[in-house]
């Protein structure tokens, strides 16, 4: 069962300051529903366990604890687009979700002599999302960039409600395909949480193979679009076949090659004898084995590290301000990853690796996902030593109806909170890892070279999909 | 690095086919009007090692104005559809449309039809649909090959029908491993 904290609108700052000097992180805010009946959300992550503020503001309008936490400035600015809700003492209060036409309504107003701006996207030249950057320069040198996302919105949120609540993993799973498990894990969670129920052991294993076989493709993705990123070929070639033989093992395994369908809400889908789990522990390995052999070699290739080392800081300050999670934030030092505390997951014991030095930069971006592949294959191969699934998830108490999850998926936390109404959706709520990671990428680009962005942006490699829903 | 060049090598003689000899080429851009960014993974997939489609004469052009073949990608959403028209009236002629992925041929089934402007085929006539959630890539590969090997101007009806016989199929597709 998920605390649920309910706050007077006039205390809501205050209980979010008490909450955040208590030690807790606020880990994203939402709105439910519009106009007077409409309630406001708040996910706090705290050191005796995750629980949800809510309030119901009067008339739309409640206090902003944007200055409090830097780190939900986009909630907000969703919430008022979305849900009309208004936040008072937000200036100025952007859009963000809604895309108005004058360029000085949504994006920072930047002066001086020689400023101009340089305007790229939505369609970008490469094989890549869609979304619109704004860079505020001098010369070649980036003053600010403003990121205007939200041109992907399929409106999967708005589409949730009224729809079974058995339907919750395969939409919040539907948002991204390369994030598919950790949001259909962690919406399944969700549910489970506002029903009373608990995964069994057998489950969280086989969520915690899917969520690492995941967490593999994506990170050996990630190290070679950095060599993309700077043109070294023989990287980015050798790392595209490491994460295809991926892609084929999650077939073999899921009968998906992005494990789409693998998820569902109060048990498993994947069941897998002794033998095929053992082979694909010895695919695992032979994989990581390669990996190791390339990156030795990628860490003392010095045109490669040359390009890497000092660029795009994104330091423990500003994740710690930003709220950035995943590998971003752990390369800067900030041990956080909701896998050390995922009590309904098989991460007994877990530990977060970090980079030494911490540096924060592209350097420290991809050793940090580099060291996490050997990580997730260690977990890999202590699952994958029997039997696997499918696993179910069994009533312990009644549910309240709402139900809040954390999930560790490749690119940081998904935080997904969920209200019922009956066997029905009320509100389902996402935040990925990439919606918290835009505001600390767009700072990581400020004092940069404008041609080195799209290093900067590869090092973060932040989904679009997984932000616009 | 030479132990990766010599790595990759190894890798090139194993799992690469031959390139054919062809002696025509089409330029791509692809457009992603709002998908789940899995089509974009198996489509980046098919420039890599194992497909490697630029040996054939295919290649991903960073222009409009360059190219022969829009590819696109995922629902068309209301905020997409006019930078995707765009693209496509940046075209020259002969052009061709390929709709990558069911996304965009319209069986998109998680979306709010109040965001979307899709199916494809509403904005912009369809010449092929190449079906999957998403494609394989080996998928992806043979379809543009088949592109590439037809004359332009309604040569495509096969593939649409056969296509359309696989739409709703229920099961994501999962390729063939």
């Amino acid at each position: 069962m998920t605390p649920v904290v309910r706050v007077a609108p006039a205390r809501w700052r205050e209980t979010c300051a008490a909450a955040i000097a208590d030690g807790g992180r606020l880990c994203g805010l939402f709105a439910d529903g519009s106009g007077p009946t409409g309630a406001l959300g708040a996910a706090v992550a705290a050191p005796d366990g995750d629980r949800l503020l809510l309030t119901e503001p009067r008339g739309g309008i409640v206090d902003s604890v944007v200055e409090l936490a830097p780190a939900v400035g986009w909630d907000e600015r969703e919430a008022h687009d979305v849900h009309g809700v208004r936040f008072v003492g937000h200036v100025p209060l952007r859009p963000l979700v809604d895309h108005p036409s004058p360029v000085d309504a949504w994006a920072a107003r930047v002066a001086g002599r020689d400023v101009h701006q340089v305007a790229v996207g939505p369609i970008h030249a490469g094989v890549i999302e869609s979304g619109h950057f704004r860079f505020h320069v001098v010369g070649e040198r980036i003053l600010h960039l403003d990121v205007r996302l939200f041109y992907k919105r399929r409106g999967i949120e708005a589409a949730a409600v009224g729809r079974p609540a058995a339907d919750a993993a395969r939409l919040a799973g539907g948002a991204c395909g390369a994030c598919t498990v950790a949001n259909g894990v962690a919406a399944a969670l969700a549910v489970e949480q506002a029903r009373g129920l608990e995964p069994d052991a057998e489950l969280r294993r086989a969520r915690v193979v899917l969520i690492e076989l995941e967490r593999l493709y994506n990170h050996l993705n990630d190290v070679g679009a950095v060599c993309a990123g700077v043109g070294f070929a023989p990287g980015a070639s050798l790392y595209a076949v490491l994460k295809e033989r991926v892609h084929r093992l999650c077939a073999r395994i899921a009968g998906h090659r992005f494990l789409f369908g693998a998820v569902a809400v109060g048990g498993g889908t994947v069941a897998v004898d002794a033998a095929t789990a053992r082979a694909a522990r010895a695919e695992v390995d032979a994989i990581v084995a390669e990996h190791r052999a390339a990156w030795r070699e990628l860490r003392f290739t010095p045109s490669l590290r040359e390009r890497l080392v000092g660029v795009g800081v994104a330091d423990r300050d500003a994740v710690e301000r930003l709220g950035g999670v995943g590998p971003a934030a752990r390369a800067a030092g900030v041990a956080r990853d909701a896998r050390g505390d995922s009590p309904r997951l098989a991460y007994g014991g877990f530990r977060p690796i970090l980079v030494p030095g911490g540096a924060g930069d592209v350097a420290a971006r991809v050793e940090q996902r580099a060291r996490e592949v050997e990580q997730t294959a260690g977990l890999l191969a202590a699952l994958l030593d029997g039997r696997l699934g499918p696993g179910a998830a069994t009533p312990t108490a009644v549910g309240s109806g709402i139900g809040l999850a954390r999930v560790e998926g490749p690119r940081g936390e998904t935080v997904c909170a969920v209200r019922l109404a009956g066997d029905r959706i009320a509100r389902l709520w996402l935040r990925t890892g990439s919606y918290a990671n835009w505001q600390l990428l767009a700072h990581a680009a400020i004092g940069e070279l404008l041609p080195e962005f799209p290093l900067i942006n590869k090092s973060f490699e932040l989904c679009y999909a997984c932000v616009d829903r | 690095m030479y132990v990766l060049l010599r790595h990759l090598r190894r890798i090139r003689r194993t799992v690469a086919p031959p390139a054919p000899s062809r002696r025509h080429s089409l330029a791509l851009r692809h457009v992603d009007a709002g998908s789940c960014n899995a089509c974009e993974h198996e489509l980046a997939a098919t420039a890599g090692p194992h497909y490697d489609l630029e040996r054939h004469g295919l290649t991903v052009v960073a222009s409009p104005r360059h190219a022969d073949v829009l590819l696109v990608t995922g629902a068309i959403t209301v905020a997409m559809a006019g930078p995707l028209l765009d693209a496509y009236r940046a075209m020259p002629e002969p052009r061709r449309v390929v709709a990558l992925g069911d996304c965009a041929n319209g069986a998109c089934p998680l979306a709010d039809a109040a965001q979307l402007a899709g199916p494809l085929e509403r904005i912009v006539a369809v010449d092929m649909w190449i079906p999957g959630c998403p494609p394989p890539p080996e998928r992806i590969a043979a379809a543009l090959l088949d592109l590439l090997a037809a004359p332009p101007g309604g040569a495509y009806s096969a593939a649409m029908s056969s296509a359309t016989d696989r739409r709703g199929a229920g099961r994501p597709d999962g390729g063939d491993g």
